[in-house]
């Protein structure tokens, strides 16, 4: 029988294959008992690791674009009076 | 370049790599998969679900495998051993549905097909069931754990192999380029057998020890 580790590998490799980065990182943390010394798989991990970073934090710069983009409509560069 | 800019650049780069590994990998990680799936299923009847007709869904799938010859020597024994176990389950069983008979029949012929001649019969197997690895105290389970991994490792450098001199090179190789434990130890479970043979194993010795040190954090060679 497969072990979890190498169950664990492969989920990630197939996880990879289905663009689904932050599951393949769960399953890559997994497998690391048994890879944690393999230089492939630290390289895949890895990458996917900072893959996932990356992608979060583009999300974030997103996020503030958006909110920037959502007071500017609602002020639309308009000086507003928010005294009482 | 904006800080944005510069990040969707490495988000693209690491996206492409990640996806010609697995494209180059894809063959690979098909078989993987299919062994993983096999596997789960062999798990699952270990709990006494009733699964044959994924069995022979899995049959149906992956039959190809054999007449196109996808499969590696490691690979052939690790499915074999997983339908051995599968089909000594269905022994096992109180009653034989002809859905089992079929899957039983088809075990057989991926055996002989693929180089084993294990026969399989239907018959009640005994009462209690052997000691699963869940059972066992921690360090049986993680020693038993190990054998496995030892073996199919084994399997995959003998497939490689004439002999088993190549097969300790390649596995102390791994050893010290990618420090790997395993490896190490496979490699020191080879010497020792060589060893008992009268070969002349000082060589690997040395190169053993080597490995061993990086593998601990030294960086001295022999």
């Amino acid at each position: 029988m497969l072990n979890m580790s190498e169950k664990a590998y492969v989920l990630a490799l197939r996880a990879l294959k289905q663009h689904n980065y932050g599951e393949a990182v769960n399953h890559f943390d997994q497998a690391a008992e048994q890879f944690a010394t393999d230089r492939e798989f630290v390289l895949l991990r890895e990458s996917t690791r900072l893959l996932v970073a990356v992608k979060n934090e583009l999300a974030a710069l997103r996020a503030n674009d958006d909110d920037d983009a959502i007071i500017e409509e609602v002020f639309d560069g308009q000086e507003t009076d928010i005294s009482g | 370049m904006s800080r944005q800019q510069t990040l969707t650049e490495l988000e693209s780069v690491l996206e492409s790599f990640l996806d010609r590994v697995v494209a180059v990998k894809e063959q690979r990680l098909e078989v993987l998969d299919g062994i993983n799936r096999l596997d789960d299923i062999a798990r699952r009847i270990d709990r006494g679900d009733e699964l044959t007709d994924q069995i022979g869904n899995w049959f149906a799938e992956h039959n190809r495998w054999l007449s196109e010859g996808t499969l590696r020597q490691a690979d052939t024994t690790r499915i074999s051993r997983i339908l051995d176990q599968i089909g000594s389950r269905l022994e096992k069983a109180e009653e034989t549905t002809p859905a089992m008979t079929k899957i039983a029949a088809e075990i057989e012929r991926w055996q002989r097909q693929a180089g084993g001649e294990k026969k399989i019969v239907l018959t009640r197997g005994p009462e209690t069931a052997p000691k699963s690895d869940t059972e066992r105290p921690g360090s049986l389970a993680r020693f038993a754990d190990q054998l496995q991994r030892l073996t199919a490792r084994f399997d995959d450098l003998a497939g490689s192999s004439q002999h088993v001199l190549s097969a300790l090179d390649d596995a102390l190789t791994s050893a010290e380029r990618q420090q790997n434990k395993d490896a190490l130890i496979l490699s020191a479970l080879i010497i020792y057998s060589l060893k008992q043979e009268n070969y002349k194993v000082e060589p690997y010795v040395k190169r053993l020890r080597a490995a061993e040190r990086r593998i601990q954090g030294g960086r001295t060679d022999a």
